[in-house]
């Protein structure tokens, strides 16, 4: 069995061992990766040759290094998409833009930044990263098994130039010295190494601490795990909102739904089936001290089934506290309130009755925005909704966000809304081009007061006011796995870093005195960055030693005076008639 | 200088993995797919006829009317119906409203009856619309999108006005997504007409 080095190891000096292969058994081979190393990245010249060309290019696309910029990029392309509004999320507010930049809007349009994470050049990134990071992992993977399959190296010639060695005195022959040394390194778990049939030498190579390797592999593991969980919460997940008003009930479907967004393999027929009816929504807010006003506690109850005509289940929503629906999660991410109008026209008959959601400006008084449109009435209305009012000087203000003093402030539009046009319009604004305004300066309302508008053009009543929440609803089929993965990939990191790789030598030869033998023990770790080892090895010098003979151990790095760096060899070299072990290679697993 | 050149070329080359990442992206969002016996109507895949013996099965469903009588889908076995998705907060839909209103007249000798699914809407800015466009067929008072539900299970309903013919067998023989046309609705209405 021969040891295969490359050239690469060259952080401890090489050494000659006895048989004279050239076998390099100093340093930690290449096999012991570092997570922190680069994935076979290389600063190489391109080649000339088209499959050169490839390789080199392989190289380079899966070097830590484009990991690096490719995740770079990523974020920094991610920028636009949060700083800018999105097509996908307020297709509003992207038209706001184009109105306010005449100019820039289709710029910024053409380069895709009003839809960021769908364009070519966003998924161009992501592949890339995704491509250079299961390319670095995946070949690692393989090396990673051959490190920690492969057994210890032979025993250096010279143990005394390694970090850690001491030399004592045995009473037994060698064969037996070294013998007695590899059952105690047996029993403590070391995997060993025995010199073959035709070696002459009395030698042990002992190697712990494999669970490193195992650690590294695991988190190497872990992390193509976590890229397959975000790549299936990415093509068959989806996320939607609904803005659900107290009393009332919806189905999950699709024209249900005011945002969807499912995944590249996801589609509408993909949606949970359920049912859900908001019974009650209530928000408490702090009342005194400093934090007045700040919301203590939200809290929706609803009434939901899995599927339609399943039986009806109780669950309550809070913020942080999702409820889960056959497959999918229901957060509370917002709420706000919606004053109940009824709009009559002209003649006195209703056109509009029904609870209005009102878009809240400010977060902290819940001081609330909304249109109602009466398009049957020729009736418009642009409103502030707010919760608690105290008249401050003839403007009215929210003090409060519970709806304690709750008041309407209206404006009146006559003419057509251009609602039978046949094109969308948001519910949530008024183009009140082409009408008139009627009724003069804005009109406050209290629940129950009735507007009646000048010229006979209807009335208008703030019935009564309810609340609404917003509802996000999210499926994403990687949630578990990458979770599962990322405790995986910590414990993996954290074996790998707090277990070493320590390799421990002995050699026997036989005394000059002709009687019993001279054993030498070397020890050898890679990286001792949590220290110990030195301990670990006089332990185990030690023990060696009790077991073989009386001690007259000499510890200290090469002590000088124990014994000249030459003669071991010497004495290997002189006793190359000895007979042969009985077990010559033996291995234990660790 | 021959350096250079070889930064030029892996720069150009690394532009070129760029760009085909982004062609493998375009050719991943953008995919479509046909289904067993679904024909579209002038190609337009929002125009959609189901060739009889592959009609899946309208779900049946029961309702109040906006003047509060009862609606159930079964009772109207033996007929083509034509259910309309609706909201009267919904532009396309107040658009489409008077074909329908003029198809349903029409048609009424002829064995087809309409009926509306009015949904996110109460039933008093439901009916002041409904009468306003001369509409005497019923609508079911649909707020909470449940029948679009039970429809969105067999045929793709995905959005606001959606447009169902049912045969008289009580399958689904066509839909038009969004607003409908007169000639497209006459179109599906003689194709509903053969039931094999």
């Amino acid at each position: 069995m021969t040891d295969v080095r490359s050239s690469r190891s060259t952080s401890a000096p090489q050494q000659e061992t006895a048989d004279g292969t050239g076998e390099a058994t100093g340093p930690f081979g290449p096999n012991e990766m570092d997570v922190t190393e680069s994935g076979g990245g290389g600063t190489s010249v391109p080649p000339d040759t088209s499959a050169g060309w490839l390789r080199w290019g392989w190289r380079q696309l899966t070097s830590m290094r484009t990991a690096l910029i490719l995740l770079f990029l990523l974020a920094l392309g991610a920028i636009p998409g949060s700083i800018l509004p999105q097509q996908g999320t307020d297709p509003a507010s992207v038209q706001q833009y184009y109105a306010s930049h005449p100019s820039l809007a289709p710029w910024l349009n053409r380069l895709g930044l009003f839809n960021v994470f769908a364009t070519p050049w966003f998924a161009a990134i992501y592949l890339l990263l995704f491509a250079s990071l299961i390319g670095c992992v995946v070949p690692r993977t393989f090396r990673l098994v051959g490190a920690a399959r492969t057994p210890p190296p032979r025993a250096p010639r010279n143990l005394k130039r390694l970090p850690h060695s001491t030399t004592y005195d045995s009473a037994l022959p060698p064969a037996a010295a070294a013998e007695s040394a590899a059952a105690l390194l047996g029993a403590h778990r070391f995997r060993l190494r025995r010199p073959a049939a035709d070696d002459s030498g009395h030698w042990v190579s002992a190697e712990k601490g494999y669970v490193r390797e195992v650690g590294n592999l695991l988190f190497h593991l872990s992390l193509v795990g976590i890229l397959i969980s975000i790549a299936l919460g990415g093509l068959f997940g989806y996320k939607a909102d609904k803005l659900l008003v107290q009393g009332t009930s919806f189905g999950d479907t699709v024209s249900a739904l005011d945002e969807f967004h499912p995944g590249r393999l996801a589609t509408a027929s993909d949606l949970a089936p359920f049912r859900m009816t908001l019974d009650n929504f209530s928000a408490s807010y702090v009342t005194s001290g400093q934090n007045e006003g700040e919301p203590s506690s939200f809290k929706a109850s609803v009434t939901y089934s899995d599927t339609p005509g399943g039986p009806a289940r109780q669950g309550v929503i809070e913020v942080n506290h999702p409820l889960s629906v056959d497959s999918v999660k229901v957060y509370l991410i917002g709420h706000g309130y919606a004053p109940v109008f009824k709009v009559t026209g002209p003649g006195g008959k209703v056109a509009y009755e029904q609870a209005t959601p009102f878009i809240p400006a400010s977060t902290g008084t819940l001081l609330s925005d909304g249109v109602v449109k009466a398009p049957n009435a020729n009736l418009g209305f642009m409103g502030v909704f707010v919760p608690t009012a105290i008249d401050n000087g003839g403007t009215l203000e929210s003090i409060f966000p519970a709806a304690d003093n709750p008041v309407v402030s209206l404006d009146a539009y006559s003419g057509n809304l251009g609602m039978n046009s046949g094109v969308s319009q948001s519910v949530y604004q008024l183009d009140s081009t082409g009408m008139t305004k009627i009724g003069g300066s804005p009109h406050v309302m209290l629940p129950g007061q009735t507007w009646t508008l000048p010229g006979g053009k209807g009335s208008i009543t703030f019935v009564g006011v309810q609340q609404w929440v917003s509802l996000a609803i999210t499926y994403d089929p990687g949630q578990v796995p990458a979770l599962v993965c990322g405790i995986l990939a910590l414990c993996g990191l954290l074996l790998s870093f707090f277990v070493r790789r320590r390799r421990v030598f002995v050699r026997a030869v036989p005394a000059a005195s002709g009687a019993g033998s001279v054993v030498t023990i070397g020890g050898l770790t890679r990286t001792d960055a949590s220290g110990g080892f030195e301990e670990e090895f006089a332990e185990l010098a030690f023990e060696i030693a009790s077991a073989g003979t009386s001690v007259t151990a000499s510890p200290g790095d090469a002590a000088p005076g124990a014994a000249s760096p030459g003669a071991a060899e010497t004495a290997a070299v002189a006793a190359g008639d000895d007979k042969p072990e009985p077990n010559n290679q033996s291995e234990t697993g660790a | 200088m021959f350096k250079a050149k070889r930064r030029t070329v892996a720069v150009v080359a690394a532009v070129a993995v760029v760009l085909l990442a982004g062609a493998l992206a375009v050719t991943l969002t953008t995919g479509s797919g046909a289904q067993a016996g679904v024909s579209y109507l002038n190609g337009n895949p929002a125009q959609r006829v189901y060739a009889a013996g592959d009609r899946p099965v309208a779900p049946d469903f029961t309702g109040t009317s906006l003047t509060g009588a009862p609606i159930k889908l079964a009772s109207y076995q033996g007929k083509i119906v034509v259910l309309n998705f609706w909201g009267s907060w919904c532009p396309p839909c107040r658009a489409e409203a008077p074909t329908l209103a003029v198809l349903s007249e029409q048609y009424a000798a002829k064995g087809v009856d309409f009926i509306g699914d009015d949904v996110a809407d109460t039933s008093a800015s439901a009916l002041a619309f409904t009468r306003s466009v001369g509409i005497s067929y019923p609508s079911v008072n649909d707020p909470g999108y449940l029948i679009v539900q039970d429809f969105s299970q067999v045929v793709p309903v995905n959005d606001t006005p959606t447009t169902i013919v049912i045969d008289r067998t009580g399958h689904i023989a066509g839909m038009v997504l969004g607003t409908v046309s007169y000639a497209t609705m006459v179109t599906l209405l003689k194709d509903a007409a053969v039931t094999q």
